[in-house]
């Protein structure tokens, strides 16, 4: 339940889109779900992880993007 | 299409840089200001605040499953002796807004909160969930009744379901700031001020004087409170 000041039409805009598929990946021993953009990249989705200081690691942040070779 | 460099041609005092690069996608520089611990840190709460439902892309979001444990972070860390939570906020999801103010408020690592630009609807139990709260001069909070939203069947067990959130957002307010449990209900539901709306915009100095919020202030006088509910926490241990 959304509770804002924006006009809904706005917020929700875009909502039927799907979301693309995620991989899970390891980033310095630190698991993260990414979704694969092509082209080496991925970005960052949300941490797996119980250690609450691996969601202070720069590199975990969502949005971040993650370059090289996702095998 | 890029030209991709080959391995070999680069020189070989640079493959430590580049390798950094290919795993992470940024160049760490070790002994940089980073690897300095700073006392206090700093969470922003910016865009929409995203509960269940994930937002579209256009939205600018705050994701509560990921300040959570970051928070849990902040409290288990001897290291960091403060919070700065700096509010931008146009709202978002009840509940997780609402979880993320039950976390702050239970925090015992001091948390001062300001708001900066705005700070609306979800954003005020947020902002009032610090040990102290203050607002820029120009920052605007909108204090409105929540609305309907998402698939809702009309029966009356929806209107009493919607009266039950609105009275976790008040009740929480009412017990963490200085404002009259009246004044905030005829602010929420007063008619005229806003065009479209019920509800009241408060800028600024209007917030301080109705309660909501403790103090007028920028990012300076946030860091002084801050210093101060530190020194006071750490009197009070020894």
């Amino acid at each position: 339940m959304l509770y804002t000041v924006l006009p809904l039409e706005e917020v929700l805009e875009g909502i039927e889109q799907e979301p693309g598929p995620t991989v899970q990946l390891t980033l310095g021993g630190i698991t993260v779900e990414a979704e694969p953009l092509g082209n080496f990249q991925a970005r960052v989705v949300r941490v797996l992880s119980t250690d609450p200081r691996h969601f202070l690691e720069p590199h975990c942040q969502p949005g971040f993007l993650i370059h090289g070779q996702i095998v | 299409m890029f030209e991709q460099p080959e391995a070999e041609q680069l020189p070989e005092r640079e493959a430590p840089g580049l390798q950094t690069i290919k795993e992470l996608g940024q160049t760490v520089t070790p002994g940089g200001p980073l690897a300095e611990e700073m006392p206090f840190h700093c969470l922003t709460i910016i865009g929409q605040i995203e509960g269940h439902l994930v937002l579209p892309p256009r939205n600018k979001t705050t994701k509560y499953e990921h300040v959570i444990p970051q928070l849990v972070a902040i409290e288990q860390n001897p290291k960091i002796k403060g919070l700065l939570v700096v509010l931008n906020t146009v709202g978002g999801d009840i509940e997780a807004g609402l979880a993320i103010a039950e976390m702050l408020k239970t925090m015992t690592t001091p948390v001062v909160s300001l708001v900066l630009g705005g700070g609306h609807s979800i954003g005020a139990p947020i902002a009032v969930a610090a040990d102290h709260s203050l607002i820029s001069e120009t920052a605007t909070m909108t204090i409105h009744p929540i609305r309907l939203s998402g698939l809702v069947i009309g029966v009356p067990q929806t209107y009493e379901y919607l009266d039950k959130m609105q009275e976790r957002v008040i009740r929480f307010i009412v017990q963490h700031s200085r404002i009259p449990e009246e004044t905030l209900r005829e602010m929420m539901f007063r008619t005229g001020e806003l065009v479209r709306d019920v509800g009241t915009v408060l800028v600024g100095s209007e917030a301080v004087r109705a309660g909501l919020i403790d103090e007028v202030g920028g990012v300076g006088t946030a860091l002084n409170r801050l210093s101060q509910l530190v020194a006071q926490r750490e009197g009070g241990m020894h």
